[in-house]
């Protein structure tokens, strides 16, 4: 750390902690799901290609929790390893099982989206080590949204087939996509402070973004969204089998030195 | 660009031949294909595929179909290649100079005016007698990466971070193998083999 960082009170620490655990966790879980996908994509490339977006996705996480170690976090593999469902701060957009192709390439456009935009906000960050992290990934993310709004284009513009199946994706995950927007505890105060981005114009530059995509040039249909939103710390049954099998050789190794 | 066109028996995408700039003042250089159904999705996956890492600047994408090779035994025994009809115009010339490597490198040299694909290569060969195989396409089939700032930063730059590890920097669960064989843990091959 160098000097001239900006000192943080200990409720914004604390807030700060938490942030970065539930942005980790999103990409934790969500990278898990494209993982699923080695092997079993449509076509040798794109299983290279989101593997290769399932590994950017956990750099990130490993950024965050590095940061949040520095604040008095633990350890970024305990954190990742060692929590279980009820711990993990996760959307459910990101738990729920990979579907077809087109559910898959749906969620990663809306997430990818919501990512590159909160990043690119986040590089204006008065916190220095968060407006670094956030340099680094936005770029990869820039990237991912090129790939995944290509894909989710022509799916939608694809056949009959491809369309019903990309219109059946949208329906599923659109109630789930706003709890990517929901604030964290004490979210507001880092806001105020210039710290963390302003989550309201984040979303609102998103749901331009993405209804310019989605509605004007792939011609789907958003669906109503609910009002209200489950919060973070509440899951689908999707998360704890999920969490069983990619946390299962760090707790039969539990004292594996190393990585 | 060119209209989709699908072989009754072939269902796949069309293949596209990749070609890498590693810095700003290198050649472009074939370094594998990709299948994919238009020229921006073929530009997306080449960089899926092979701008992992470490380092590139530019991508070319040109359609399998627009590219004409000929090996100098090919010459011999077609020499009709050289009378390929096409377009007149700008043709890019790869030469493959070398066996020496893991992968299918073809250099790009530069250009020549042609009046068709077989011209072309026969100005290739003129040009580069000694080597084991040429490619030719025209500059119309390429489709490129866009030189802009944002391009370059999100397609290439994310890549030079990330070096090949090499095997002995991943960690090991329990004790590594060599520290075993000094320790005379691991059962090794019959002393007489050892002595000998």
């Amino acid at each position: 750390m160098t000097t001239g960082i900006q000192a943080l009170t200990d409720t914004q620490t604390q807030a700060l902690l938490l942030k970065l655990t539930v942005l980790a966790d999103d990409e934790i879980i969500l990278a898990h799901r494209d993982g699923e996908w080695t092997g079993h994509a449509p076509i040798l490339e794109e299983d290279i290609a989101l593997a290769n977006i399932a590994q950017d996705e956990l750099g990130h996480a490993g950024l965050y929790l590095s940061l949040a170690q520095t604040l008095g976090g633990s350890d970024p593999d305990r954190v990742a390893f060692w929590r279980g469902p009820d711990d993990y701060r996760n959307t459910r957009l990101v738990e729920l099982p990979k579907g077809d192709w087109a559910f898959t390439m749906v969620r990663q456009f809306l997430y990818d989206t919501a990512e590159a935009l909160w990043l690119e906000a986040a590089t204006r960050s008065t916190y220095a080590p968060l407006a670094e992290i956030a340099a680094k990934a936005v770029r990869e993310e820039k990237f991912h949204v090129q790939h995944t709004a290509l894909w989710v284009e022509r799916l939608a513009l694809g056949t009959p087939e491809s369309e019903r199946r990309t219109q059946a994706a949208l329906t599923e995950l659109w109630p789930h996509a706003a709890q990517l927007f929901q604030p964290v505890e004490g979210e507001d105060e880092l806001t105020a402070a210039g710290i963390l981005p302003d989550l309201n114009a984040v979303h609102a530059r998103w749901t331009d973004l993405i209804t310019r995509h989605l509605v004007d040039k792939c011609g789907l249909t958003l669906p109503d969204a609910p009002t209200t939103q489950p919060g973070r710390d509440t899951h689908t049954h999707h998360l704890a089998p999920l969490l069983e099998e990619m946390q299962s050789v760090a707790r039969q190794h539990p004292d594996a030195e190393v990585w | 660009m060119t209209q989709p066109h699908f072989p009754s028996s072939d269902t796949q995408w069309p293949r596209w031949e990749v070609f890498k700039q590693d810095a700003p003042n290198r050649p472009h250089q074939a370094v594998g294909s990709v299948h994919a159904g238009d020229p921006p999705h073929a530009l997306v996956t080449a960089r899926n595929v092979f701008v992992r890492r470490p380092a590139a600047v530019s991508l070319w994408c040109v359609r399998e179909d627009d590219i004409l090779t000929a090996t100098p035994e090919e010459l011999t025994t077609n020499p009709a290649l050289l009378d390929s009809p096409g377009e007149a115009g700008t043709y890019h010339v790869g030469v493959k100079r070398t066996n020496k490597r893991s992968m299918t490198f073809v250099d790009l040299s530069g250009t020549v005016t042609a009046g068709g694909p077989g011209d072309a290569l026969r100005q290739a060969q003129s040009l580069h007698p000694d080597v084991l195989a040429w490619m030719v396409f025209p500059e119309t089939a390429v489709v490129r990466t866009d030189e802009d700032p944002g391009t370059v930063e999100s397609w290439f730059a994310p890549a030079k971070d990330k070096t090949y590890k090499q095997q002995q920097h991943y960690g090991v669960i329990g004790r590594h193998v060599g520290e075993l064989k000094r320790a005379g843990l691991m059962p090794g091959r019959a002393p007489s083999e050892d002595s000998a």
